[in-house]
């Protein structure tokens, strides 16, 4: 059925297994990385620098905070990709290491234990669903994308990060619930709150 | 059935619903066209969310730029900084001792006789007796901060989408013309001349050659020129910026001049404040209050109605009459017969003999010749409060930055990290603006906005040091947090370290000359970031 088909389970991985998009020996570098070696370090720095400097630069609002991030997590991964079991594909186990980085990052800078402190009871808000389309739905041409990459850019922090670990680190709600110290179900209501703000301010934009 | 809520229908369409209720959800769906077409539009904004965000912005910079970017302070880097400075050592001292006729040496910066320098000259100046001219400007500046303050609100509400761009135009325009709301009367030419039967109701704006009033300017002669000549009667104030200046007729006001050589034979209402290389004022000049100047060679054979305050490099001979006191700094002081001085003489000198009063010379009130030996700084407990005053000021200023603007304040001062790039901007701004403040300043609207652009340069170049040594503490403490108390260590240690080698002779110039333009780079950097899109820059 045509519903059915609709239903089928999110997000689709844009990364599979280890070895799916990213060449067939991502497996044996990543093993070669293991133990040591600079040069399989070096390929993976090559190979996933600009995800997570992409990442980094979502989650951070400044170029030198995000670059920061980003050396930090390559330098760490020495150590860190010891720690990865395969259970994930890599790319997205370490955009997930990075997203930890960046939470670090604004934690240190908000000086507080929750990089998003959950200010409402009853989180899951039930709203009717609306009669208005959504203008992101009419986003076709790459400067349209653009314009939605600077609007979440603009996005206050407590949506911007869940929105950018939802969609572009694609973790589970509950994965996103356990990196920001937050009930789930306050994730999903923030997610969607961020893509109601989104919405909005997209057609302000285009006004 | 009852339609499920947006949020609901979300959640579902991301694969996060419970398996019971995602089944029922299921289930409504098959038979519900209006959450179907809402699970369409979901998944359409969740492919476009996906797609926009991972299509990097181009800033995502290439492995390859970015490792040359963060290390950026390598021993290449150190390798070319001390050629500069091998060079700077060779270049600067042979600089001192080229012939520079005696005319220019007041321009000279790298002059190694303190008096001679421009920069010192101007704030020894401003320290003793310029303070009628620093309220003026005080005052001017205060106008200013306030204009500036309204423009950035404006700018700030605009940038929220509350105020449209037309809007913003307008405002703008309305600013502009609201600044110079006095007349102006301005003129360009080869040789602008006012004739004697001539009269300018305005203020008149004068760039020439020559600038030769001999009729009457009812408002202010603002005068650049290589010769600016006053023969007829200016009612308000006189702002000159010429190679000679001459006034042999009238200004009512103030004369404010920038010369090489200002000759007053005619009268002067007000007060005379300038720097110039050559003062004279001849027995038909007369100054109707008191002259604040840096010369480097000055005559009065004329009155002065009220006190003379003069900074001087060369020697000030004195003939005619000073109203009330007669200060001196630096430089020789010569009184004839014919001098007479109604208050006291006040006259700091490097040697005894650099005095010479006639015995005829008429002093009403004491005379205190004071011989300035010149001792080391050091040794003087006042060098340290000032030193220690200072610190205090920029660690306050520092604190005040990170209270109100931390992440501007981060980013600026992890900004001078990027090394030569910063430097290199921090020179085009170092000498853009200067440039830039002439140009402005010779347009019709532009004079305000040059003054503006004055007062944001002079406060860069104070706060390119507190940036410079937050940034040198923090790459020496290397901070595992980044509290407000950690910012403030390091800006601590940073600037320590900066004021320790700032005192190194000629080393310290370069680095603090380096420090200055890093630190102007690192803003204007970051202003430049800060006016465009996040993630589109």
């Amino acid at each position: 059925m045509d519903a059915k088909r609709n239903m089928a389970k999110e997000p689709q991985p844009r990364v599979g297994g280890t070895g799916q998009l990213e060449g067939p020996d991502l497996e044996s570098v990543i093993e070669r990385a293991r133990g040591h070696d600079a040069e399989a370090q070096a390929e993976i720095y090559r190979r996933y620098f600009r995800r997570v400097f992409g990442l980094c630069r979502y989650m951070l609002d400044s170029r030198e905070g995000a670059e920061d991030a980003t050396s930090d997590v390559f330098l760490k991964l020495q150590r860190s990709i010891q720690s990865y079991d395969g259970s994930i594909p890599f790319p997205r186990w370490l955009l997930r290491v990075a997203g930890n980085q960046c939470i670090d990052a604004l934690r240190r800078r908000q000086r507080e234990r929750k990089v998003i402190v959950e200010v409402e009871e009853g989180t899951a808000v039930i709203e009717a669903a609306s009669s208005e389309p959504s203008p992101l739905g009419a986003v076709v041409s790459r400067e349209e994308r653009e314009q939605v990459r600077d609007t979440i850019a603009r996005l206050p922090e407590n949506y911007r990060v869940p929105l950018v670990l939802r969609y572009y680190s694609e973790l589970s709600y509950d994965e996103i619930a356990q990196e920001l110290d937050l009930e789930r179900n306050y994730v999903a209501a923030l997610i969607f709150r961020a893509k109601q703000e989104l919405r909005r301010r997209m057609a302000r934009r285009s006004k | 059935m009852e339609c499920y809520s947006e949020q609901i229908v979300a959640i579902a369409v991301d694969g996060e619903l419970a398996v019971e209720e995602a089944q029922r959800l299921r289930d409504h769906l098959a038979t519900c066209q209006r959450c179907r077409d809402l699970v369409d539009a979901l998944r359409a904004e969740n492919r476009v969310l996906s797609e926009s965000l991972h299509e990097l912005p181009e800033e995502a910079a290439s492995p390859a730029s970015f490792s040359s970017l963060r290390w950026s302070w390598g021993w290449g880097d150190f390798a070319i900084l001390a050629a500069v400075l091998v060079l700077g050592s060779i270049i600067v001292p042979w600089i001192d001792e080229l012939s520079i006729p005696e005319a220019l040496q007041w321009l000279n910066p790298f002059g190694l006789n303190g008096s001679t320098n421009l920069i010192f000259n101007l704030s020894h100046y401003f320290a003793h007796g310029g303070t009628a001219m620093l309220a003026d400007y005080a005052v001017v500046v205060g106008w200013l901060c306030l204009l500036v303050l309204l423009g950035g609100s404006a700018l700030l509400v605009a940038r929220r989408g509350r105020l449209r761009n037309p809007g913003l135009r307008l405002l703008i325009v309305l600013l502009a013309l609201a600044l110079p709301s006095f007349a102006l009367d301005r003129r360009h030419a080869d040789f602008v001349t006012v004739a004697a039967n001539e009269t300018v109701d305005d203020t008149l704006v004068a760039a020439a050659n020559v600038v030769r009033v001999e009729g009457v300017v009812n408002g202010d002669l603002v005068a650049f020129g290589r010769t600016v000549e006053v023969r007829g009667t200016i009612k308000g104030d006189l702002i000159t910026c010429a190679q000679r200046t001459e006034v042999s007729g009238t200004v009512e006001g103030n004369i404010y001049s920038l010369a090489h050589t200002l000759d007053l034979s005619g009268q002067v209402g007000h007060s005379i404040y300038g720097l110039v290389q050559s003062l004279h004022v001849d027995d038909r000049g007369n100054v109707g209050e008191g002259v604040v100047m840096a010369t480097g060679d000055a005559s009065f054979e004329g009155a002065v109605k009220r006190s003379v305050n003069i900074f001087i490099s060369g020697n000030a001979d004195v003939s005619g009459v000073i109203g009330r006191d007669l200060t001196t700094f630096e430089g020789g002081l010569t009184l004839t017969n014919t001098a007479r001085v109604g208050g006291n003489l006040s006259a700091g000198v490097r040697r005894l003999n650099d005095v010479h009063i006639a015995d005829g010379a008429t002093i009403a009130g004491k005379r205190d010749i004071q011989v300035n030996v010149r001792e080391s700084h050091f040794v003087r407990p006042r060098f340290y409060v000032h030193q220690a005053l200072w610190l205090a000021g920029a660690m306050l200023v520092g604190w005040l930055g990170l209270l109100l603007f931390p992440t501007f304040f981060q980013a600026t001062t992890q900004r001078v990290g990027s090394g030569w790039r910063c430097l290199g901007l921090g020179i085009g701004v170092l000498a853009g603006v200067p440039l830039a403040m002439f140009l402005a300043a010779i347009t019709l609207i532009g004079l305000p906005v040059s003054l503006i652009l004055l007062a944001v340069y002079l406060t860069a170049i104070y706060l390119a040091k507190i940036w410079v040594g937050a940034f040198l503490g923090w790459m020496i403490l290397k901070p595992s947090g980044a509290t407000k108390g950690d910012c403030m260590l390091g800006l601590l240690l940073g600037l320590l370290i900066l004021t320790i080698v700032g005192f190194i002779p000629y080393l310290g110039g370069l680095v603090h000359l380096g420090m200055v333009c890093l630190g102007l780079g690192a803003f204007a950097g970051q202003l430049y970031r800060a006016s465009r899109p996040a993630m589109t820059a």
